[in-house]
């Protein structure tokens, strides 16, 4: 079970890291990136790393992932002020 | 996923996405052994679940290894099989083999990398601190569920952040982790109430004193036991939670101030962001 469970986990890596390359939209870049860690996160887990998995999961898939959505929004907002 | 994606294509990876997360619940809760049940010897070095150096560094030295069973190859060598709740008064008494290492062998490692996250964290607010750049203001209000729903969730969160650095030496976990947890509670807070702001000064203060209180932890040991950073509280019973001396006293440290300084790198970005 544990092993079909990582075998899914593996391929969610794959394809968020699939997305977040080719995706035409920056933030489905980003949310794919937090799905990635969120992934390797569990592999981590699961990998017998309970202190790796968490770290990766506070860091990777919360904080970095808000701030990069709020370093989006400020360069957007930077650059296309003229349009409101 | 793409813009150009057709629709049939972004609902089969959410299917999947949430597929794999119902699975792993049903994983997570039926196919986990229990703590108790899980024999430590079966995944880590032995060598690691010794919790002594010298004796480590004796056995490797005479040859001497253990075979399946925990049961000594060569009986001239002395040894005594580790026991939680049991042994007490070992070299190291932290139950996580990995804060061992992290906090008290590879102390100094550890000040390094802090200074690490304090070097980035000084170089956002050095970029971004004094950048008042004129935005059109945002109308949206945050409604009152997400007021009332993130301030009870930071108190959850904040206590777990808490759990999470002061038993670093017992469960997985740790100052870094714990800080990070407290960081997403202040997120939280951010979202919900539009003009929300922490004290910064408040922020700094915390900050500069828990990142003293660390190096005035390993002057001490280098009084007491002529060595930087090294323990000088007696250890416990293993798996107590006065059971591993300094750890504890360091992750504390650590905890607060990897918490206010992430606090403060998001606090920069936001209401930087948010300026008018």
């Amino acid at each position: 079970m544990i092993t079909l469970f990582s075998t899914l986990l593996v391929i969610l890596i794959v394809a968020g890291g699939f997305v977040a390359v080719f995706s035409k939209k920056l933030l489905s870049s980003v949310i794919s990136m937090g799905l990635v860690s969120l992934g390797v996160s569990g592999l981590f887990f699961f990998l017998q790393a309970p202190d790796v998995a968490i770290t990766e999961a506070a860091i990777g898939a919360g904080l970095s992932t808000a701030i990069f959505i709020i370093a989006m929004k400020k360069i957007q907002k930077g650059g296309t002020s003229d349009d409101e | 996923m793409m813009s150009d994606t057709p629709e049939i294509v972004k609902k089969v990876f959410a299917i999947f996405v949430v597929g794999i997360f119902i699975v792993g619940f049903f994983v997570t809760f039926t196919q986990m052994p229990k703590g108790n049940e899980v024999n430590v010897n079966d995944t880590v070095s032995r060598f690691y679940v010794m919790k002594d150096v010298d004796q480590a560094t004796q056995m490797l030295d005479k040859g001497t290894y253990f075979n399946k069973d925990m049961v000594p190859l060569r009986n001239d060598v002395p040894y005594t099989p580790i026991t939680f709740g049991k042994s007490s008064n070992l070299e190291d008494g932290a139950a996580n083999v990995v804060t061992s290492i992290v906090v008290d062998y590879r102390g100094f490692d550890t000040l390094g990398e802090v200074t690490v996250l304090f070097l980035a964290a000084s170089g956002v607010m050095l970029v971004l601190h004094g950048e008042k750049r004129k935005v059109p203001k945002k109308k949206t209000e945050p409604s009152e569920i997400m007021y009332v729903g993130t301030r009870i969730a930071f108190a959850v969160i904040f206590l777990f952040g808490i759990y999470v650095f002061i038993h670093g030496h017992l469960t997985p976990g740790g100052g870094f982790p714990g800080g990070a947890i407290i960081a997403s509670g202040i997120l939280g807070l951010f979202l919900g109430r539009k003009g929300y702001s922490p004290n910064k000064a408040g922020l700094t203060v915390f900050e500069s004193l828990s990142g003293m209180a660390y190096v005035i932890i390993g002057i001490i040991g280098l009084v007491a036991e002529k060595s930087f950073l090294a323990n000088f509280l007696p250890t416990g019973t293993i798996g107590d939670l006065f059971s591993a001396g300094f750890i504890a006293l360091i992750y504390i440290a650590i905890g607060m101030k990897v918490g206010s300084e992430l606090s403060a790198v998001t606090n920069a970005m936001i209401v930087d962001t948010e300026e008018d």
